[in-house]
């Protein structure tokens, strides 16, 4: 058993980063009962625009999110007042649909421009550890993610809970017309509620960049796991996705140890099959 | 008026399909090529047009039953030495078995659930394959054939699903189980209380499209020689009969049929620039879904009111 608690608590900081990688596609779904199937794909660009920054000014990664959040939250803003909101009606199939071209568009652009070779964020973070005992070390970079996801997660939740906008934002999602008749822009709430959205997957793009090595077509993978999470966690709530964040994480570390590291995300996807068999709602959804 | 139109109608189909069927005769190798892809991605986007067109499933996992219809042919004829079109046609039948069983999964999903459900199904399998030592992992198999094979047998396999798709999904919409589709489309609860089972008949249109695509697939694996777990289950497989179906006419039968020549004639045209191509489908889809939800077909349909294959019996 050498080792377990190290892969326990390895997972349990990893369910963190996987618990930001899917705040976005949670809160959006919550919202507008859209599906983003661009998700993993924008996240992945903000990785590219942040190495761009790295590259260019020969600052730290975790600097250029002060550039990334706006330049994110202006893409989900625009991508949804413009493109997203044309689509949303009754039916669930147009939106998903035009998500899916918005995908394979950003996919196929990031291939053109940055060449299909793996990059990744590298810092002086990038392989600090520190140590808690003999057996047990703690990697820094995770341990920051950890932090960070937290903080965004709270952020999001207060911003909702707490301010007028946030208040607009929910009242739209829980009657659209009601919210209008009480001046509300749905439109444009939809709207903020989307660059919020990509905001979030924004900063989990630089996260994951610095922490993992990344291609064009990364972000399927990430989508994925944010899918994961939202359906083990259950919908429409916080807490329910950032406890989904660390079970797929968990369910991914262990079954690398067990059946060897070749299985790590097969294990992750019988977890999640099986949650959507037996209890589709998810762990902590209602219904 | 009408009959001599239907009989005009059903001349120039006549034709079509003749020529279309007698390609290695009359046309060039490129001809032959060219047509062979046209009907092995019209084979595949009608399935995938009859899930999401007229049973309400959209299925993002198309590439599930690609991958396990070519891998069992590589198997079975590089392993066993077992006869490419038997190899093909249990291709086929593997994938009604892999339906099934994801089918106890995915069937409590609905909508969105269901999409991503089958996509995380064919991921998990590309995870599955790529460690699977009996397939060699990710290095991939070839595909030997036990007896010689010439180019014109791999066309008129490729014609048979092509031209064999659309005369199922004709035939199947005019059943009785097709106006149970139709009538579901519309509305589940109002079609459940008519008697119409819906269930089984969305269980019987996934199987369906599990058996063509499988088979399909497999005559493509015939003509590709190579099979790799990164190419067979990936998901660039259901992206392009999505953009075809959308493009040409997302619950029409023509319309994967247009979609299917416009995917052709780009990719070659833009051969060297895979990326491009997907940039200019992706782009052209969105449009399509904006201004002309229906698509190409759907959209002339409703203007001119007349459609060349009507699944409608009056």
């Amino acid at each position: 058993m050498e080792g377990l608690l190290q892969d326990i608590v390895n997972g349990l900081l990893l369910g963190g980063l996987y618990a930001i990688v899917a705040i976005g596609l949670s809160t959006i779904f919550g919202i507008v009962r859209l599906v983003n199937l661009a998700h993993g794909d924008l996240m992945i660009l903000a990785a590219y625009l942040s190495l761009f920054m790295v590259a260019s000014l020969g600052i730290s990664p975790l600097l250029t999110l002060f550039a990334i959040i706006p330049v994110m939250f202006a893409v989900g803003y625009v991508l949804q007042r413009f493109l997203l909101n044309r689509v949303l009606g009754k039916e669930m199939e147009p939106p998903l649909l035009v998500a899916f071209g918005v995908s394979i568009i950003v996919q196929n652009f990031m291939l053109m421009a940055f060449t299909p070779d793996a990059r990744s964020l590298m810092s002086d973070l990038s392989l600090k550890t520190f140590s808690l005992g003999a057996n047990l070390s703690i990697p820094v970079l995770y341990l920051i993610n950890f932090c960070i996801a937290i903080a965004v997660i709270i952020g999001l939740h207060y911003f909702l809970q707490n301010t007028y906008m946030g208040r607009g934002i929910r009242a739209a999602s829980d009657d659209p017309y009601a919210a209008k008749l009480m001046g509300i822009n749905t439109q444009n709430t939809y709207a903020v509620a989307m660059g919020l959205a990509i905001m979030t997957a924004g900063v989990a793009g630089v996260l994951v960049g610095m922490t993992f090595t990344f291609y064009p077509h990364s972000g399927p993978q990430y989508l994925i796991i944010a899918f994961g999470v939202v359906v083990i966690g259950g919908l429409g709530s916080m807490k329910g996705t950032f406890v989904g964040g660390l079970i797929l994480a968990l369910a991914q570390i262990l079954g690398a140890r067990f059946f060897g590291p070749g299985y790590q995300l097969l294990c992750g996807y019988v977890v999640l099959l099986i949650v959507l068999a037996v209890r589709p709602q998810g762990i902590l959804g209602r219904g | 008026m009408t009959t001599l139109l239907a009989k005009i109608k059903w001349t120039l189909l006549l034709a079509l399909t003749l020529g279309l069927g007698t390609v290695p005769i009359w046309g060039s190798e490129y001809a032959m090529l060219f047509f062979m892809l046209f009907c092995i991605y019209l084979a595949l986007a009608q399935m995938w047009n009859l899930l999401a067109g007229y049973s309400g499933l959209i299925s993002l996992g198309q590439q599930s039953f690609v991958g396990l219809g070519g891998y069992t042919v590589a198997v079975l004829s590089s392993y066993y030495g077992i006869n490419i079109w038997i190899g093909v046609v249990l291709g086929g039948l593997a994938s009604v078995l892999l339906a099934l069983f994801m089918s106890l999964f995915i069937f409590r999903m609905k909508g969105v659930y269901f999409a991503i459900g089958t996509w995380i199904f064919a991921e998990a399998l590309l995870v599955w394959f790529s460690n699977w030592a009996y397939v060699k992992y990710g290095s991939g198999l070839f595909i030997k054939p036990t007896n010689d094979l010439s180019m014109e047998a791999i066309y008129y396999a490729a014609f048979v699903v092509g031209a064999g798709s659309v005369a199922l999904v004709y035939i199947l919409l005019r059943s009785r189980l097709g106006l149970g589709l139709m009538a579901m489309r519309d509305d589940d609860q109002v079609s459940a209380t008519l008697g119409v089972e819906v269930f089984r008949s969305k269980l019987y249109c996934f199987l369906i499209s599990a058996f063509v695509t499988g088979i399909t697939a497999g005559i493509f694996y015939v003509f590709q020689i190579f099979i790799q777990p990164y190419k067979a289950f990936a998901i660039d497989w259901t992206v392009k009969l999505v953009f075809m179906v959308i493009i040409g006419g997302i619950g029409t039968i023509e319309g994967p049929i247009l979609g299917a020549l416009i995917y052709v004639v780009l990719s070659q045209f833009l051969a060297e620039y895979f990326s491009v191509s997907m940039l200019i489908l992706g782009g052209i889809a969105i449009a399509v879904i904006l201004i002309a939800p229906k698509g190409i077909m759907g959209t002339l349909q409703e203007k001119l009111g007349f459609e060349v294959l009507s699944p409608r019996r009056y």
